[in-house]
């Protein structure tokens, strides 16, 4: 039997007395799209940092792809690519050794790694400007090259946080492509993101976390309801229909 | 070794995209200068141990300079708050690097910290080596005394670093590691008192179980097997104890270490009313630019170190001198203690006061460049800010004078005071220019990395002498005119010369923002690599 890709049980992230994420339990399926929504400070990256091993539980367990975090954390690491928050580029590297250095630390021997950076900057329409360094790059740019890296090594399961965040319109339907066709090639996809629009059009299972808990979770089609769209049950999920009218001199 | 070959690649690409070209010269120049003259001191070693008839000399000398080089490598490093090279964990924590390797390069990366002692030893082997009375052990006790000492300085920096990442014990730790690592010179300067124990430690039938001593042991071919055993089972020890620190820092959550209550403590109300206090005298938007360098000086880890060593390590550091107060150094610094020590003050929060004012703001810079706001304002509003701490600083190093029943007496304090506007006044000239010119952007968090790169410390090299001028010439006119009145006059001639050099540059510094601020925005965006420095 094939195991889940994501298996997260009762896990909790304490900061001080506040719990940022607080008893969360998910299941992905492998080979799933999977969108994890919720508003700002609801916890997303929180779980995810715990996800990509960042940050450590305070309770709770994780297991990726069958494989227990921390214990097997480098067997984990190594199936996975990662689109992390903007922070964790080096600056100071042109995309294309950004791209070739994430390869390498991944095992692709340098020749591997080089030509297919080389191939990925094309893809991601970056290889026209070949030195210009990730700190010159434009919010969208630094996206790309972020998922450019995170593909170079064929992983199984792919972790993002905001990967189309400040991306163009082509970009973003390039990105969506080739996620698509990851997917559709047995990887599995968990995003965060709060361009719904795209999450309604890619996911096919959804989960909303609100103050560090799991309000909602299911296929898109239940999800959404007898809604119009994922933002309407989304706002109405968070109980925040009428939030704008609150100020009057607005 | 593929991840410590491509972490060094990529870390070689970031320096080399990094530097300018200028900016590699002028680094160059620095580093060949300062290396030059340790290679110097190691030539020096080379001839004394290849001479025979230095033996009974470095018999003496021998464990105590080992010790010295051991402080040097350690503890030195933290004094100045910078500690070399390390690997930026946050950004490679996340990529399947196995920890033995992560940790393989910081001990690696160590060396950067003690390079000066790599030189001194190279050059203590190699005339140990060429002298027939020593000979080749020196080589093995010198490669495993540079081990234990790469491999410590691991630990000890980790257990630091986490120590100094948590916010309500930072300052305190950071209090008792000056203290102590004060404390021998203290002790040393009060001669007679302690030596019986400094005796245990560096003499020449010192306990032989301090690697230093076995270090030396090995190279003077005494006892050397079990020497040898001593050395290595301190550099095992070390291993384990560095290894275990470093795991700890891996799995170390700075977050959650640092989490407080969600509930306002008692003492906000007090706090708040100090950050509102800039808005409550001057108006906006003065004031509420001075109420947010408040706000965001205080909050940063490194400015608070930096503004508690200023009134706790610059006193300790110099208090020793006055008690060697024969010969005129010795009267010199007991008659201008406190001058000395206000103006070191005053260097040490330079960094994060005026050399790169812009440097904690990072990108947010651009702020000033689209709000309706003069530059101007923002210019006199970071001086103003810069100004208030500087003189509190000078306040508190008055204070434990007091409390340590210094002289002080109203010529020491009006000629310390006198003495420090002065520098103050040039010191701002000559930072807001740099801070336009050489902006850098700094992680206010990091409470060991300097904010000053290569060039920029090469041009403080050159700016140092000129800020001090001014002072210089005041103590030449108090020594050729015989009269402290003469200092005075001076100094208040001085003031005045500062201030129209002060309007001037802060002149020259708007203009030359308005006209760089695309590259000035650009260079307080960027990023580190995998090792930072």
């Amino acid at each position: 039997m094939v195991p889940p890709a994501i298996e997260i049980r009762d896990l909790r992230k304490v900061y001080g007395d506040k719990a940022a994420v607080d008893g969360l339990t998910l299941t992905v399926p492998q080979g799933c799209f999977f969108g994890f929504l919720g508003p700002n400070g609801a916890g997303k990256t929180t779980t995810i940092k715990m996800l990509m091993g960042l940050a450590p539980p305070t309770s709770g367990t994780i297991e990726l792809l069958g494989l227990p975090m921390p214990d097997r954390s480098l067997d984990i690491k190594q199936q996975i690519g990662l689109v992390p928050d903007e922070s964790m580029l080096f600056d100071h590297l042109t995309g294309g050794e950004f791209i070739e250095f994430v390869g390498r630390i991944y095992g692709l021997d340098r020749s591997t790694a080089r030509a297919r950076s080389d191939e990925l900057l094309d893809l991601f329409e970056l290889g026209h400007q070949p030195k210009k360094l990730i700190a010159e790059y434009s919010k969208g740019m630094r996206k790309r090259v972020a998922m450019a890296a995170a593909l170079i090594h064929r992983p199984k399961l792919f972790l993002m946080d905001e990967p189309f965040e400040g991306v163009d319109a082509v970009g973003a339907r390039l990105m969506k492509d080739i996620l698509l066709d990851q997917v559709r090639h047995g990887a599995t996809i968990f995003l965060t993101s709060h361009v719904l629009e795209v999450v309604e059009r890619l996911c096919e299972r959804v989960g909303i976390i609100h103050a560090g808990k799991l309000i909602a979770e299911g296929p898109m089609s239940e999800m959404r309801g007898a809604a119009e769209t994922l933002e309407d049950a989304f706002v109405r999920a968070l109980g925040m229909e009428h939030a704008a009218e609150t100020l009057d001199w607005l | 070794m593929t991840h410590i070959g491509a972490i060094f690649w990529a870390q070689w690409r970031t320096l080399s995209h990094f530097y300018p070209r200028r900016g590699v010269a002028w680094s160059a120049v620095v580093s060949l200068i300062w290396y030059g003259l340790w290679s110097v001191v190691a030539i020096a070693m080379l001839r004394v141990f290849s001479n025979p008839a230095q033996i009974p000399t470095i018999r003496i000398a021998l464990p105590g300079g080992l010790l010295l080089m051991f402080l040097y490598w350690q503890v030195v490093p933290l004094m100045l708050a910078t500690t070399g090279s390390s690997l930026d964990l946050r950004k490679l924590r996340a990529y399947p690097i196995p920890d033995s390797q992560l940790f393989s390069i910081e001990v690696l990366l160590r060396v950067t910290a003690g390079i000066e002692m790599v030189l001194v030893l190279i050059g203590i082997t190699i005339g140990a080596l060429m002298n027939p009375a020593l000979g080749k052990w020196s080589l093995l006790s010198t490669a495993v005394y540079v081990t234990f000492n790469l491999i410590i300085a691991v630990g000890l920096r980790d257990t630091l670093a986490r120590l100094l990442a948590r916010k309500r014990i930072r300052e305190l730790v950071f209090f008792f590691l000056i203290m102590a690592a004060a404390l021998p010179q203290l002790l040393m300067a009060r001669r007679g008192v302690v030596s019986p124990q400094l005796h245990l430690l560096v003499a020449r039938d010192a306990w032989e179980g301090w690697p230093w001593t076995a270090a030396a042991n090995m190279i003077l071919r005494i006892r050397i097997l079990p020497s040898l055993a001593i050395l290595s089972a301190w550099t095992l020890g070390a291993l384990v104890f560095s290894r275990w620190q470093f795991s700890r820092t891996l799995a170390f959550d700075a977050d959650a270490a640092n989490a407080g209550s969600s509930q306002p403590s008692r003492r906000s109300w007090w706090i708040e009313w100090f950050y509102r206090l800039p808005s409550t005298l001057l108006k906006d938007p003065l004031g509420v630019l001075i109420e947010k360098e408040f706000r965001f000086l205080m909050r940063s880890p490194r400015f608070r170190l930096v503004f508690l060593m200023g009134f706790t390590f610059g006193l300790v550091l110099w208090l020793p001198m006055v008690f060697v107060p024969r010969g005129p150094l010795g009267e010199f610094f007991v008659q201008n203690y406190l001058t000395v020590v206000c103006v070191y003050s005053l260097m040490l929060m330079s960094d994060v006061c005026f050399w790169n004012a812009f440097g904690f703001d990072r990108s947010a810079a651009q702020f000033y460049f689209l709000a309706p706001v003069s530059f101007r304002r923002v210019m006199t509003g970071k001086n103003l800010t810069g100004l208030f701490f500087l003189l509190l600083e000078i306040a508190m190093v008055t204070a434990v004078c007091v409390l340590l029943r210094m002289p002080l007496g109203f010529r020491r304090l009006s000629e310390a005071y006198g003495v420090a506007a002065v520098v103050m006044i040039f010191l701002f000239s000559a930072g807001n220019l740099l801070s336009v010119r050489h902006a850098r952007a700094v992680n206010p968090a990091n409470s060991f990395r300097t904010g000053a790169a290569g060039r920029l410390q090469a041009t403080l090299f050159a700016i140092y002498p000129v800020v001090f001028l001014p002072v210089m010439l005041a103590y030449l006119a108090r020594y050729a005119f015989g009269s402290q009145t003469a200092l005075f006059a001076v100094l208040a001639i001085d003031a005045l010369v500062g201030i129209i050099v002060y309007r001037l540059s802060l002149d020259s510094a708007i203009q030359t923002a308005d006209r760089t601020r695309e590259a000035m925005i650009a260079a307080l965006s960027a990023g580190d690599g995998p090792i930072s420095d």
